[in-house]
């Protein structure tokens, strides 16, 4: 059948430019009553890979399709999902093993092609013409947000000054064992209010030119130098970590005599490190238990137990029941790299005798991985990941199913925001007994 | 004294006794709304909490009768309660209204909020400006600023009251004063106007469509008067007005002699078309089309007059209809383009070559849209080449007002057109959109769009013929939210000459808003379905 080429089926998203943690709107009119579409997303990464998603529609009385309220039946995602044309990314088929999406370029958008197709396509997609399609673009920076490079001080790292006057409140951002310095987190931080500084710790200057792992006063520093930066209001600091991220968050909010938080927040780690080293012990305390490494039946590396069974032994875990300032918790429950729902557990009994669980948001999530990034970014079960120490590539699994998981991100991020918000914004000083401190 | 950086807006106090040395009692007023330097005992203020009663300092030494409260109060009046004998114990939070040097350091108190959505945005959609976490009742000012191409400050701002909760919401309430007044959720958009001690005769005109605007708006305290002298920032955000969607194409045309701007929609198309004529102002102005390909219509933009690359000098007109049919030919000849959902929008001149156009034979465009433009012309468009009459020579229906601007408004009488330049308006097949500004001082809309509604009117074609006539609005209706002048800079050779456009500011920005919306509904109505 010869299909007529109209020039009336329309396809919008609005906003067409928004913060890659923005919701949008995804529109199609005009197109022919109650007729199956396939609206798909194509993005392009700056690795060269490409990444897509696809969903079933079917057009309502007047050919219109509105994703935000439609109901998708079948692709690679289901139901009303107004962002599930982002989150379901997936690696083209025919694509390399093992990719994620992250983005370095941060000054610049994520550019996804969305189309509408006739018909309910599930491949193919190259060999057919689009009905329509419009380009969309996603901000990791606000307009204004700053992006400065710093290396005083001997640090690697990157501050994101929010746009406007400041001053403003101000988080270090650390990411995990794979090293390197990712900003994107740091940057969409910056877009809502805070002046965040994201630290390379792993694969920075000194440890590269030496040869050896930052000690505490490396964190120390980085505390400082964003302190008593201008911009940066000094008694209003807080600290976010992924991963092996949060084995240093948890470090420094309670052993350190220099930091200073207001709140911290960890994602997917744990309080498990011997406490009589720091980095280089933690790491190699790992290494150490590495025989309890498992793997699936494709060789996805399974690190969920290096740390287990939780140690009852003190000097193995920081001591949380010390901790002075409220901590947010999150954490994927089908986590397969880090024992991160034991070691939640055992850090909200340790707050709990300690009498500071009231200290303590715990946010838990079903089905939920390793990866909890901001939201609408492709969850990915596995992938390739560098070991820093061993410079050896591997398959990591990370976990976690993908509707549950983009829940999880959308949800975490917002309480995560709202947390910050409260009690880096906020006016009475947390956790203070007496409101003599105001 | 606690150090001085300034944070944050209101004042703590902890008053250690309620009652004086003096044996005087301090009441809590009413609340009355914010009064800074209030004198007297009463401390005015948005919102009086009484927090808590304290027992115990952090010196140790224990309270009596305290009440800690939270108000606003300026340095004088705190000076006040001193000589009443009152003991204030500071960890202070800034001040509403701080006094020379003196700033008061918070961590108690947020700094207030200033946000706008979306960030970007098209240049024709709305940005919703909310402030919070500010004082109750508390006035500001918010002024918006911004840099065009040619490197030109233009700014405006207005006076705003937070309400109870420390609010304010450009798309519900009122400015009180300033560049414009009353409800006017995009007022800081339009209102805006070149900056003092700038150039003369400025007029905002995009010429890289390919970049955003970026306006940078900011909230300062109190109502004031942004131009004078540097004023304390509370917030600030930047926002980014784009004249083109992601992937918009912009394809220089420079063929068969044609010089012109093409902007393609992404997408595989194909994709109704239009072509968009400005006025004699001359050159070649991509902002309209921009906008317009992002909304899913192939555009031309098209030179036909005072650009470099066209034929002869560029004071004189040397195009004539072959030129036109060309242009409108490329465009149904594109290959992302139905050749028969062609459309032709045009502004003065270029509202007469749009009627023209489309009566020449052979050229079936699907709709015009005509705003402010004449039905003749002083200057003959011809088949020829070579047209030579000089755009200046026909100077008899020029007027002057008392500054020596020019109005051309009676250029543009029907009665003074030539009448063999007067389109055949009975010939036109398609829908005509007609826009008028009733304050136009550039052309002669009114009478014009009598003079084509009287036509078809005869011809039995008036179902073609629609009408949108603005009190208030004068010749230059673009796309929405940009700022417009009443006059600007015509030419500086041989002498410089400033003309006026016409429009009031508020009425001319409702016009550009109603105006812009029915016509993409038209394009809708009669290129797409």
């Amino acid at each position: 059948m010869m299909e007529e080429k109209q020039c009336c089926v329309t396809l919008s998203v609005q906003p067409s430019r928004g913060l890659v943690d923005e919701k949008f709107i995804v529109l199609v009119q005009n197109a022919l009553p109650s007729s199956q579409l396939t609206i798909r997303a194509l993005h392009q990464c700056e690795d060269g890979h490409s990444w897509h998603s696809f969903a079933h529609y079917t057009s309502d009385a007047t050919g219109a399709v509105n994703v935000s309220e439609d109901c998708s039946v079948g692709g690679t995602y289901t139901g009303v999902e107004a962002m599930g044309l982002l989150w379901s990314l997936k690696p083209v088929p025919g694509s390399k093993a093992g990719l994620r999406m992250r983005k370095k370029n941060v000054l610049a958008p994520m550019v996804v092609t969305i189309s509408v197709y006739q018909g309910h396509l599930s491949e193919g997609f190259g060999n057919q013409e689009p009905l329509a399609g419009v380009e969309v673009e996603r901000w990791y920076m606000a307009p204004g947000v700053r992006r400065i490079p710093v290396t005083e001080d001997g640090l690697t790292a990157t501050l994101f000054l929010p746009s406007g006057p400041g001053p403003f409140p101000g988080l270090l951002d650390l990411w995990g064992g794979g090293g390197q310095l990712v900003e994107y987190r740091a940057a969409l931080l910056a877009s809502h209010g805070i002046a965040t500084m994201a630290l390379d710790y792993l694969t920075c200057k000194y440890t590269m030119e030496t040869g050896t792992f930052v000690k505490q006063d490396y964190f120390e520093t980085a505390y400082k130098f964003l302190q008593k930066h201008p911009k940066v209001l000094s008694s209003r600091m807080a600290m976010l970590g992924l991963s092996l991220g949060t084995s240093i968050t948890l470090r420094m909010a309670v052993c350190s005599e220099v930091t200073k938080f207001r709140c911290a927040v960890c994602i997917s780690g744990s309080h498990i490190q011997p406490m009589d080293g720091f980095l280089k012990e933690t790491l190699d305390y790992f290494f150490r238990n590495s025989g309890k490494t498992r793997f699936t039946k494709d060789d996805e590396v399974i690190w969920r137990d290096l740390l287990l069974p939780i140690p009852s032994d003190p000097s193995l875990k920081v001591d949380v029941g010390k901790l002075q300032c409220p901590l947010m918790l999150i954490v994927g429950e089908d986590d397969q790299n880090w024992c991160t729902y034991e070691s939640a557990m055992d850090m909200k009994a340790m707050m709990e005798r300690a009498g500071n669980s009231h200290l303590l948001t715990l946010l838990s999530y079903p089905n939920a991985g390793h990866l909890i990034e901001p939201p609408y970014t492709p969850h990915v079960r596995a992938s390739v990941f560098r070991d820093v120490q061993s410079r050896q590539k591997l398959m990591a699994l990370w976990g976690g199913q993908t509707l549950e998981h983009s829940r999880a991100q959308e949800d975490a991020w917002r309480k995560l925001l709202v947390f910050l918000r409260t009690n880096l914004y906020g006016g009475v000083k947390p956790g203070a007994s007496s409101l003599s401190n105001l | 004294m606690p150090s001085l950086t300034r944070e944050a807006h209101c004042c703590h106090l902890v008053v250690e006794s309620v009652r004086s040395s003096a044996g005087r009692s301090f009441f809590l007023s009413e609340t009355r709304g914010f009064l800074p330097g209030l004198e007297g005992p009463a401390l005015a203020s948005g919102s009086v909490e009484i927090l808590t009663k304290i027992h115990k300092r952090k010196t140790g030494r224990p309270f009596r009768d305290g009440i800690m409260f939270r108000a606003h109060v300026s340095v004088r009046t705190m000076r006040q309660l001193f000589k009443a004998g009152f003991r204030v114990d500071w960890e202070l939070a800034g001040l509403q209204r701080h006094t020379g040097a003196v700033r008061w350091k918070s961590n108690t108190r947020p700094a207030p909020v200033l946000t706008a959505a979306p960030l970007r945005s098209l240049v024709d959609e709305p940005v919703s400006i909310r402030g919070h976490l500010l004082p109750p009742r508390c006035p500001v000012t918010l002024c918006a600023r911004m840099h065009s191409d040619e490197g030109d400050l233009w700014e405006s701002f207005a006076h705003y009251n937070a309400n109870e909760s420390g609010v304010f919401c450009l798309t519900s309430d009122p400015s009180v004063g300033g560049s414009y007044v009353g409800c006017q959720p995009m007022g800081l958009f339009w209102s805006m106007q070149p900056a003092p001690g700038g150039r003369e005769g400025l007029r905002l005109r995009k010429k890289n469509v390919e970049a955003p605007f970026t306006v940078r708006i900011s909230l300062l305290e109190g109502h004031v008067s942004p131009s004078r002298g540097q004023l304390n920032e509370l917030a600030a955000v930047s926002t980014e007005r784009w004249y083109v969607a992601p992937e918009v194409k912009r394809i220089d045309i420079r063929q068969n002699g044609i010089v012109g701007t093409l902007l393609v929609p992404p997408g595989p198309g194909p994709f109704p078309a239009l072509l968009d004529l400005w006025g004699m102002g001359g050159g070649l102005l991509e902002y309209r089309s921009s906008l317009l390909a992002s909304k899913g219509y192939v555009s031309l933009s098209l030179a036909y007059f005072g650009h470099k690359d066209l034929p002869g000098p560029p004071d004189r007109f040397t195009v004539g209809d072959s030129y036109f049919k060309a242009a409108f030919q490329l465009l149904q000849d594109h290959p992302q383009v139905v050749s028969d959902r062609v459309g032709i929008i045009g502004l003065s001149f270029g509202s007469y070559l749009a009627l023209r156009i489309a009566t020449i034979p052979g050229v079936k465009p699907s709709c015009l849209v005509c705003i402010n433009g004449p039905v003749g012309s002083t200057w003959s468009v011809t088949d020829s080449d070579g047209m030579t009459e000089h755009f200046d020579s026909f100077q008899n229906y020029w007027n002057f007002d008392d500054e020596g601007r020019v109005i051309f408004k009676e250029v543009s009488l029907p009665a003074n057109l030539p009448p063999d330049s007067i389109v055949q308006l009975e010939k036109l097949d398609c829908p005509v959109m007609y826009i008028v500004g009733e304050d136009d001082l550039s052309a002669s809309s009114i009478e014009n769009a009598d003079l084509i509604e009287e036509r078809l009117r005869s011809a039995g074609k008036s179902h073609l013929f629609t009408r949108l006539s603005y009190p208030g609005a004068g010749h230059l209706i673009e796309p929405p939210y940009s700022p417009s002048v009443r006059s600007s800079m015509w030419s500086v050779k041989p002498k410089k000459l400033i003309t006026l456009w016409g429009g009031h500011p508020a009425p001319h920005a409702a016009a550009q808003e109603d105006a812009w919306n029915k016509i993409l509904d038209y394009f809708e109505e009669n290129l797409r379905s």
